[in-house]
């Protein structure tokens, strides 16, 4: 690597490189600057489009009236409940069919690993899924917003190619002490693939708390609404339709308040993002390996 | 008669894990099994009170009446030109990026950049399309009250059909090209080490070293990149036409994905939206299929 380094020298070409990437870095964060500056600004400078990078007119009013807003809050709760929820059901499942489906001699494993691999090719469509969670009774309620989805069939080939890497002495040592299959998982398997696990409950965290289109489709009631949904009714207001009924949609907002509820809302990925960004590459590479 | 003895004595051993898959396959049962047996309700004239059972089969009928509206054919057309332009633009800028990135030598910085560049994969698109409809407002948008200043514009962003396509590719490229760049940066670690240093010692000059060495250690990624996202044109993401589009510009912004969410949702033909995403699945699994027969045509991996 050193010796590499060595001969990479600052030469013109090099240096329009980081030129280049410098400002690709700076088209990437910009938006979030702006609606930075934008949510922090005051009614005039935002009216005439002056605010570019930082606040002019200094005021946090827009995040104090945005945080006023009950909607908000019922919103914030019913999303944190489905992350939670969601991402807790998604890991048990995932982790039983990785498990399940790594061991080599297993009975029907081909076909039940066919069964859902097949599911990333083909699949009902919007109507007929949509028919079903209705069917089973969960058409508006939470339970809609985690339960249909609940296994990404990535995320179990990423979790099964790690449990098929694990060392299977660790594991056919145990069995052989007499230890259940239940209790190598939780004991062993586990405990080694923890950073997978991780990462994994990362991504699903992430996708609860950024979906919107399965609460637009399966929820009416306006105090079910996810973060996500409301944020939409608020952002675009009528034009799309039937999505935003209640309050908040009608009434004009101005730009302030709009980015403000946007940077409350993006926040929480912000936070996690230093951990997520730590496992996610090699979880992608992972992923890419076919089973 | 021994063989099946034996494989019964096998799956009672495995008892506990077969019960550890119950939940699992009845997901996959009763949310991505059952959904595809209701595909029937495309030949059938679906009745809200009869169920996806008890509604009478019409046929190919419901096919007649979705191939006869053009609504239908410009939502394929527009699928096209969007993921065809969007991949246009995106899948050589990602590669670019990648050499790029790829060139850097100070380990902090390349990983500062490339920190930044994938933060927007995270962000959710309602998010992302309030900040551009924000950004990219007629009056009052920063970007073009700054082209203002240079006397440029207002340029219609988000309400002329044309600057709507560009506003479009703009935003996915924004989103995603970070990414994208991760697959080739690790095909890019990969590439024999050896060679660079004897280019090195003949003399090679950068550029020739990118031509004759890197590119072609990293052809086969990029052919089987383009040939997987070839294979993804008939399908599109619903989020960003459905949160960027508005009635102006519901020419070019009306997709597949988002006519079968008006029609089945909004306007409640089941049997017709359902219908088009039967067609929409069928055409994927074609075009999957030709592509994949295509890479290993031309002694690339396979992409099923």
């Amino acid at each position: 690597m050193k010796e590499k380094d060595k001969k990479k020298k600052l030469t013109f070409g090099m240096l329009v490189i980081y030129i280049l990437i410098t400002l690709l870095a700076f088209a990437c964060l910009y938006p979030f600057l702006n609606v930075l500056a934008c949510s922090l600004s005051g009614y005039n400078p935002v009216l005439s489009g002056k605010v570019t990078f930082y606040p002019i007119d200094f005021t946090i009013e827009a995040y104090k009236q945005i945080l006023k807003r009950p909607t908000i809050w019922t919103a914030m709760r019913t999303t944190v409940m489905v992350t939670l929820l969601g991402t807790a059901l998604s890991l048990v499942l995932t982790i039983l069919a990785a498990y399940g489906l790594s061991i080599q001699d297993l009975p029907g494993r081909k076909f039940m690993t066919g069964l859902i691999l097949f599911t990333m090719y083909f699949g009902g469509g919007m109507i007929p899924t949509f028919l079903v969670v209705k069917g089973v009774g969960l058409y508006n309620t939470l339970g809609a917003l985690f339960i249909p989805q609940s296994i990404s069939v990535f995320n179990f080939i990423v979790m099964r190619t790690f449990f098929k890497e694990l060392p299977e002495s660790l594991t056919d040592a145990a069995r052989i002490d007499g230890a259940s299959y239940m209790r190598v998982l939780l004991k062993i398997v586990l405990p080694l693939s923890l950073a997978v696990i991780a990462t994994i409950g990362l991504f699903y965290a992430v996708g609860y708390w950024n979906s919107y289109f399965d609460a637009l489709i399966y929820i009416q009631d306006g105090d079910k609404y996810t973060l996500q949904l409301r944020l939409r009714s608020l952002l675009f207001g009528n034009e799309l339709g039937n999505a935003a009924d209640d309050v908040g949609g009608t009434v004009v907002m101005p730009q302030s308040l709009k980015m403000a509820t946007v940077a409350v809302s993006t926040l929480p990925i912000l936070v996690v993002y230093p951990w997520l960004q730590k496992y996610f590459v090699k979880g992608v590479m992972l992923g890419s390996v076919k089973g | 008669m021994e063989r099946i003895g034996r494989t019964l004595k096998k799956v009672w051993n495995y008892k506990w894990i077969y019960i550890m898959l119950i939940p699992v396959m009845a997901y996959f049962i009763v949310f991505r099994y059952i959904p595809m047996y209701g595909i029937t309700i495309a030949f059938k004239d679906y009745n809200i009170f009869k169920g996806v059972l008890g509604s009478p089969w019409v046929g190919l009928d419901v096919f007649k009446k979705i191939f006869a509206n053009k609504n239908f054919w410009s939502a394929i057309k527009n699928t096209f030109v969007l993921n065809l332009t969007a991949l246009a633009v995106s899948f050589p800028l990602t590669i670019i990026v990648s050499l790029m990135l790829n060139e850097l030598a100070g380990v902090r910085f390349k990983k500062i950049t490339q920190s930044i560049l994938y933060l927007p994969h995270f962000i959710s698109w309602v998010v992302v399309a309030g900040i551009a409809t924000n950004l990219f407002a007629l009056q009052e948008g920063t970007i073009n009250s700054i082209l203002q200043r240079f006397g440029i514009g207002p340029i219609p962003f988000l309400s002329s059909e044309g600057w709507w396509i560009i506003t479009y590719v703009i935003c996915n490229v924004w989103k995603e090209i970070g990414w994208g760049t991760i697959i080739y940066l690790a095909a890019l670690t990969g590439v024999d080490e050896t060679l660079y240093e004897a280019s090195y010692l003949d003399g090679a000059s950068k550029f020739q070293r990118l031509i004759y060495i890197t590119l072609p250690s990293i052809k086969s990624i990029i052919v089987t990149m383009l040939i997987l996202n070839i294979s993804k044109m008939m399908s599109i993401g619903l989020d960003a036409p459905l949160l960027l589009g508005n009635a102006k510009v519901m020419g070019v912004s009306e997709v597949i994905s988002t006519y079968t969410y008006r029609i089945g949702i909004e306007k409640a033909q089941y049997s017709q939206s359902t219908a088009i995403g039967l067609f929409q699945s069928v055409v994927n699994i074609i075009i999957l299929v030709a592509a994949d027969k295509f890479a290993k045509a031309i002694g690339e991996e396979g992409i099923i």
